[in-house]
């Protein structure tokens, strides 16, 4: 029973409470990194990890922090972590640093962290807010890839760098801002349609 | 010539890398204050402030506090308390001075805080203007007309977004496509328009 | 009987002009481009204009049936948007890029705003500049009239004006060579002349008014003669004006209905706004035409301007 609890919270992040594309948050990464697959899972991943943690630590330090510097104290938690992150990048996997640039940092301010700590880590136990992360996060980095995939494909005809066909003439706006904001939304526009027809 | 570098920010951060339409940073306040052209008007200037002052703190605490005492890799956590904390304090302010000023600006304030715009703004005038942790010339005024012309593209990308926004209200969009996509589909487009100005150079 | 009873609200004037008896006689003020465009570029460009229009109006019946609503395609606007796009093109791109550029026009510019009139952006300019974004070098090939598409690709006037000339003798041409269309550019830009009876035919049955592309022009050419790359006061006006999709643009395009500001004085903004930033793209932007461009950033501020230009209502300060 417990388990199935569990599993609720992890799978809600993946299609019910998409963050992307049904809450809605967490888009400036989306748009920028998405240029390449490799660029967004490795987003994905960073911007997971420091969901996991963020929200374990505020969940198990929910009763003790006073209402009033409740959100002061959630961004020192969140930025720590993101520190951590920015760290451990910058010493294995460089290459990815200078791709996704500023948005190492930026991670602080992604709405999807700060929205799970306030909505449901702050309000919860320990463990279903780990699985509560790690459903958002995994979202997180599906829809991230979906957008990534439709504009390196269509963008660059390739995928993780790897030619896929040579006669076909990849559109260049695809991996420019203009490009992005149309896949996303048209991205939107069908998930819309989706949740219309299901009702 | 100092004036051309400043000319060239300027086109930098208003059209070329326009904050919305080029970076993507502070698409959610730009998706959610848009509808209307008041409150878009608010917030554009509620930002073009914030991220004014906020890029001066930040500047004079890392060169002055995190270079000197080799704590760089604590940018981003000083920064975002920084920030956070100096938008509280100017609401604070802001409330108990003008009431009125408050209720058109104020309530914008705390929607700035967790705002990429903000806190990507104050990183990449370290990252433009600081060199192996030293500073470049002129580094402090470049990255205050930085942090301002960027404040300028943000609110005129959110004026623009608004007026559009407010004649989409009659229209008779698709209903798959209403509110948010169809934002997104204007914000193409008006990027589209905005890259007329890729390759100035004066 | 009841017929006979037609309830509506004042004015209670009755005029033949509806929207699609506009959109045809644009349409027919646009053929003698096309017709010369075909002469100096082929078959061709006969072919790229039948696809353009083709894939416009399939794109429209598809939107429209999947919206449920009326098939309208009488209204002449998809064929007009088509034949717009086509004229934007290079003679010598290949078959499927007006079919990706229609497509995206009418679907995404105009159908996804919810069909005519409701459009914000020209959508025959989005998408020539969603096509240019997509595949540059294929945009940007084009070739000598009367040459062979296999041809060495020349560079138009105003790239060569770009790199360097000073004037238009400085690359081979004279002022009647540009009048008449003798030069290398998109199929439907270069005849000025056939644009121009194009233009006053619209200008005399009043469907546009001189105001959007008289402005836009006199900015342009003020500017480009006062702040010309060969010192000041000393710019080839008659250049600036007769090279690329300036004539095709204001007139055709900037002065469409949907797209431009409702009051004089704002079309008055609007044209001299096209006209300046034509200027600062052509002269120091990356790209060596700006016309595009311009109407499309001018598009996004028509709501804007539309709202600060409101008439006075009478009674009210």
């Amino acid at each position: 029973m417990k388990l199935y609890a569990l599993f609720k919270e992890f799978s809600k992040g993946i299609f019910k409470e998409n963050p992307i594309f049904v809450i809605v948050l967490g888009l400036c990464p989306a748009l920028a990194v998405s240029t390449s697959l490799e660029n967004a899972l490795g987003m994905g991943v960073a911007a997971t990890f420091v969901l996991v943690f963020s929200n374990l630590i505020i969940s198990a330090i929910r009763k003790k922090v006073p209402n009033k510097i409740r959100i002061p104290c959630f961004i020192v938690v969140i930025a720590s972590f993101v520190t951590i992150v920015e760290l451990l990048i910058a010493a294995y996997v460089p290459l990815l640093q200078k791709q996704l640039g500023i948005f190492i940092p930026l991670i602080v301010v992604n709405c999807i962290i700060m929205g799970r700590a306030e909505a449901f880590a702050s309000r919860n136990k320990v463990l279903p807010s780990i699985f509560d992360g790690l459903g958002m996060g995994a979202g997180f980095t599906l829809a991230l890839s979906l957008v990534a995939l439709i504009r390196e494909v269509l963008g660059s005809g390739k995928i993780f760098g790897h030619l896929i066909f040579k006669e076909f003439n990849p559109a260049s706006i695809m991996v420019l801002p203009p490009g992005a904001l149309l896949t996303m939304g048209v991205l939107i526009a069908v998930a819309n349609l989706i949740k219309q027809k299901r009702k | 010539m100092e004036l051309k570098l400043f000319l060239m920010i300027l086109i930098s951060m208003v059209f070329i890398n326009n904050f919305i339409l080029s970076k993507f940073l502070g698409l959610c306040p730009f998706l959610g204050v848009s509808r209307n052209i008041k409150p878009a008007m608010s917030m554009g200037l509620a930002v073009i402030f914030v991220m004014t002052l906020s890029s001066i703190i930040t500047w004079l605490v890392y060169r002055f506090i995190l270079i000197p005492f080799n704590i760089t890799f604590l940018r981003t956590i000083t920064f975002i308390l920084v920030i956070a904390s100096f938008v509280q304090f100017v609401e604070m302010v802001v409330l108990k001075k003008s009431p009125a000023l408050y209720r058109t600006l104020g309530i914008y304030l705390p929607l700035i805080t967790t705002n990429c715009a903000v806190l990507g703004v104050t990183v990449l005038n370290i990252d433009s203007f600081f060199v192996q942790k030293a500073a470049l010339h002129f580094s402090f005024l470049l990255s205050l007309a930085q942090a301002f012309f960027a404040g300028i593209g943000f609110t005129l990308a959110l004026l623009l977004m608004s007026g559009i926004r407010e004649r989409l209200e009659l229209n008779d969009t698709p209903k798959c496509f209403e509110a948010i996509p169809i934002a997104f589909i204007v914000a193409s487009l008006m990027s589209l328009a905005f890259m007329g100005f890729n390759g100035f150079k004066f | 009987m009841t017929d006979k009873l037609i309830v509506s609200t004042s004015p209670h004037l009755h005029k033949k002009e509806s929207v699609s008896w506009i959109m045809w006689m644009v349409f027919i003020a646009l053929l003698p481009s096309g017709l010369a465009g075909i002469y100096y570029f082929g078959l061709r460009a006969l072919w790229l204009i039948l696809i353009s229009i083709l894939a416009a109006v399939v794109t429209e019946c598809v939107c429209l049936l999947l919206r449920r609503k009326k098939i309208t395609l009488l209204d002449g606007s998809a064929v007009v948007t088509g034949l717009l796009l086509a004229y934007n093109l290079s003679p010598a791109v290949p078959f499927w890029m007006p079919v990706v550029g229609s497509f995206f026009a009418i679907a995404i510019v105009k159908q996804a705003f919810g069909g005519l009139g409701r459009n914000i952006f020209n959508p025959a300019l989005c998408g020539r500049v969603f096509l240019l974004l997509s595949w540059p070098k294929l945009m940007t090939g084009f070739i000598k009239p009367f040459s062979n598409v296999d041809a060495v690709t020349s560079a138009t006037p105003l790239v060569l004006f770009k790199e360097s000339a000073a004037n238009v003798y400085n690359i081979g041409l004279t002022y009647w060579d540009l009048f008449l269309g003798r030069r290398s550019g998109c199929l439907g830009e270069v005849a000025i002349f056939a644009l121009i009876i194009g233009a006053a035919f619209l200008l005399v049955f009043k469907i546009i008014s001189w105001h959007i592309p008289l402005t836009y022009a006199v900015t342009l050419g003020l500017f480009s003669w006062l702040f010309s790359a060969s010192g000041f006061a000393r710019g080839d006006v008659l250049f600036s004006i007769l090279s690329g999709g300036v004539i095709l643009g204001a007139f055709f395009m900037a002065t469409d209905y949907v797209t431009c500001p409702l009051t004089r004085k704002g079309q008055l903004i609007f044209g001299a706004s096209c006209g300046l930033l034509t200027f600062l793209i052509r002269r120091w932007g990356g790209y060596p035409e700006g016309v595009s461009f311009s109407i499309l950033i001018m598009n996004a501020f028509v709501p804007l301007i539309d709202r600060f230009t409101r008439p006075r209502v009478y009674g009210k300060k």
